[in-house]
């Protein structure tokens, strides 16, 4: 188990602030985070790069706050892979080898072994100049594997590689996890987060701001920030009233909203999640608790199947399935309803 | 750029006179140079033991001196550390001083009354009017060339390979041999070679510490003093050429790309 106690640590520029995290044994954890949010610089705190001002961090029992980076044996894969350019695809995979305990054939089978696993072995006497982003994050992830780590850390490992060859790498991952590896993912993609990790955190200047299970972070985000960058794209500022007993909240254009729960603050934004929202061609019979009139300003691909923009006065973001679009045999400024019920809003308080 | 602008024939012609002015000297000396007294110089025992004195003290003070000063270059390009700016200007020093000054402050740390002076006289050196002397005339004067384009390798080798390296279970030795070393390898080597060639050509830091053994920038110096120029100068030609010929060789040396231990271990097996 990997624990961050009251981590702080001051950069040039910017600063960590009083990191708290408890990672158990086996957990794939993506650590979520726009550029400049701290999290490489924390991924090389537990990797012993850098040393925190004040904080421990442990891991299995032991306090490794100040033990060196070379004895820590946590395997850091770095953004750019940081693959050594003077040696071949042999010698990075076999540098953490070459210490004299192990004789030149022993060297051989581990090397063509992890080489074999991670399908590079045909690579293994090239240059490195030669590689391709993919080979070379392969090469980054044997080399690192091959020290049997305790821990992995992943700096944006998707970052500089094809979109085609993305879900071959979370594959991968996903492999390594199973197989009992623990796995600390740092990303600015909450969509890698919602398809490996098993928790996340995101950090945002400096400070984790929520952590949890995809599923909490995602459907319920503690403030604006988490939920915009958790890929929710329909935030709507109202203010909240009770009337004849039910909370509603007031938006734009007289949208009113039904809302569950009993408690509001006077002034708030309002957060539907795309998927939770479906579309129809005319008025729906049943009564869900919110339905507005629209026209459709936009339709694009989207990775579940279309996103549609529809304008109510203010412009909702659907998404929904292929099928279900080409059912509904809709065009751009076709006449549309949208409807959702009370429980798929999230009110969340205004951040002054 | 426009070859009808009258700007870009200023530039050439001054580009022109810069080269000449470079030229010029060196070709009029070879000019004047008769084949004959040239080989006739080639020949003279004291000038190929002076010549041979040159090549090999400078090589010797680049080597040694290079052991210490490769891994202090590490340093300053990785490290900060209080007062590194002075560092880096004393660093810089022997290049601004008159070297005859610099020879006069050696002289004053090597003779007998001075630190290292003592030092040597304790296991029966003389460091005056002698090779060891010459080295570190040469060493002082030129180690700057060494450091500096060593100190611009180190700092162009990317830190987090050196990190990764860490990472990997490396000790910071066999980072800095595997890793740094190769990686920068090129710009030391351009060091090397321009501490080399700089010291092989110091005149005024030795002549203060060693008129003789005479290295050949002492004996031409020598030989126009007593003889003129004309005498002179079959010598200056014979030195220039074999200084071109070493200093092309390392250059081709350094160009040829290394490979790392990793490989080279396991290449065969």
């Amino acid at each position: 188990m990997l624990i961050l106690k009251n981590i702080s640590k001051k950069f040039d520029k910017f600063r960590l602030i009083d990191i708290n995290i408890e990672i158990s044994e086996g957990t794939y954890y993506i650590l979520l985070g726009r550029s400049g949010s701290g999290k490489t610089q924390l991924l090389e705190l537990i990797a012993g790069l850098n040393r925190p001002d004040s904080g421990d961090i442990w891991l299995d029992g032991e306090n490794i706050t100040n033990k060196k980076i070379q004895e820590r044996r946590i395997g850091l894969v770095f953004q750019d892979y940081a693959i050594f350019p003077n040696m071949t695809v042999f010698g990075n995979i076999a540098y953490s080898l070459n210490s004299g305990k192990l004789d030149k054939i022993q060297v051989k089978e581990s090397v063509l072994k992890i080489a074999t696993q991670l399908n590079i072995s045909h690579l293994l006497e090239r240059n490195t100049h030669y590689l391709s982003s993919g080979e070379l994050q392969r090469v980054a992830l044997a080399r690192t594997l091959i020290t049997s780590p305790r821990l992995l850390l992943l700096d944006e490992p998707m970052a500089s590689i094809d979109a085609n060859l993305k879900d071959d790498v979370k594959k991968l991952l996903r492999h390594l996890n199973r197989q009992g590896l623990t796995i600390i993912h740092v990303t600015h993609d909450y969509r890698e987060a919602v398809s490996l990790a098993g928790r996340v955190g995101v950090i945002h200047n400096g400070r984790i701001i929520q952590e949890g299970d995809p599923e909490d972070v995602f459907r319920k985000p503690v403030n604006k920030f988490v939920a915009r960058y958790s890929g929710i794209r329909n935030f709507f500022r109202v203010e909240f009233h009770k009337v004849n007993g039910e909370w509603k909240a007031f938006g734009k254009d007289n949208l009113v909203f039904n809302l569950q729960g009993n408690s509001y603050p006077a002034r708030g934004m309002l957060i539907i999640r795309s998927e939770d929202i479906r579309i129809f061609s005319k008025m729906p019979s049943t009564d869900p608790a919110n339905c507005f009139k629209g026209v459709v300003r936009e339709i694009v691909p989207s990775e579940s199947g279309m996103e549609i923009a529809v304008d109510t006065g203010e412009t909702f973001y659907v998404d929904i399935s292929v099928d279900t679009f080409k059912q509904l045999q809709i065009n751009e400024l076709s006449e549309v309803w949208i409807c959702f019920p009370s429980e798929a809003v999230t009110a969340l308080k205004v951040e002054e | 750029m426009n070859r009808n602008s009258p700007f870009y024939w200023i530039l050439m012609v001054l580009s022109s006179l810069v080269l000449l002015f470079l030229i010029a000297p060196l070709l009029g000396m070879f000019l004047k140079t008769g084949l004959g007294e040239f080989f006739e110089t080639a020949k003279d025992k004291e000038v190929q033991e002076s010549v041979w004195l040159t090549v090999w003290v400078s090589f010797a003070a680049t080597f040694v001196f290079a052991i210490a000063a490769v891994p202090f270059a590490w340093l300053l390009a990785r490290k900060s550390f209080p007062l590194k700016n002075i560092v880096n200007g004393i660093i810089d020093l022997p290049i601004v001083l008159p070297h005859t000054a610099a020879g006069i402050a050696l002289l004053g740390f090597i003779s007998r009354d001075g630190f290292l002076g003592k030092a040597a006289s304790l296991v029966g050196l003389n460091l005056v009017n002698n090779s060891g002397g010459i080295a570190l005339a040469m060493a002082f004067v030129s180690l700057p060339f060494l450091i500096n384009s060593a100190r611009d390798g180190f700092a162009s080798v990317p830190e987090r390979l050196e990190k990764a390296g860490l990472n990997l279970g490396a000790s910071p030795a066999r980072v800095f041999f595997t890793i740094s070393l190769p990686l920068a390898w090129r710009s030391i080597t351009t060091g090397f070679v321009m501490m080399f060639a700089r010291g092989m050509s110091e005149f005024g830091a030795v002549v203060i510490i060693a008129y003789h053994p005479m290295i050949a920038p002492v004996l031409i110096y020598d030989r126009f003093n007593s003889f003129g120029l004309s005498y002179a100068r079959p010598a200056a030609v014979l030195f220039i050429i074999i200084a071109l010929v070493v200093f092309t060789l390392l250059r081709l040396l350094s160009v040829r790309r290394v490979t790392s231990v990793t490989e080279k271990k396991y290449a065969d097996s």
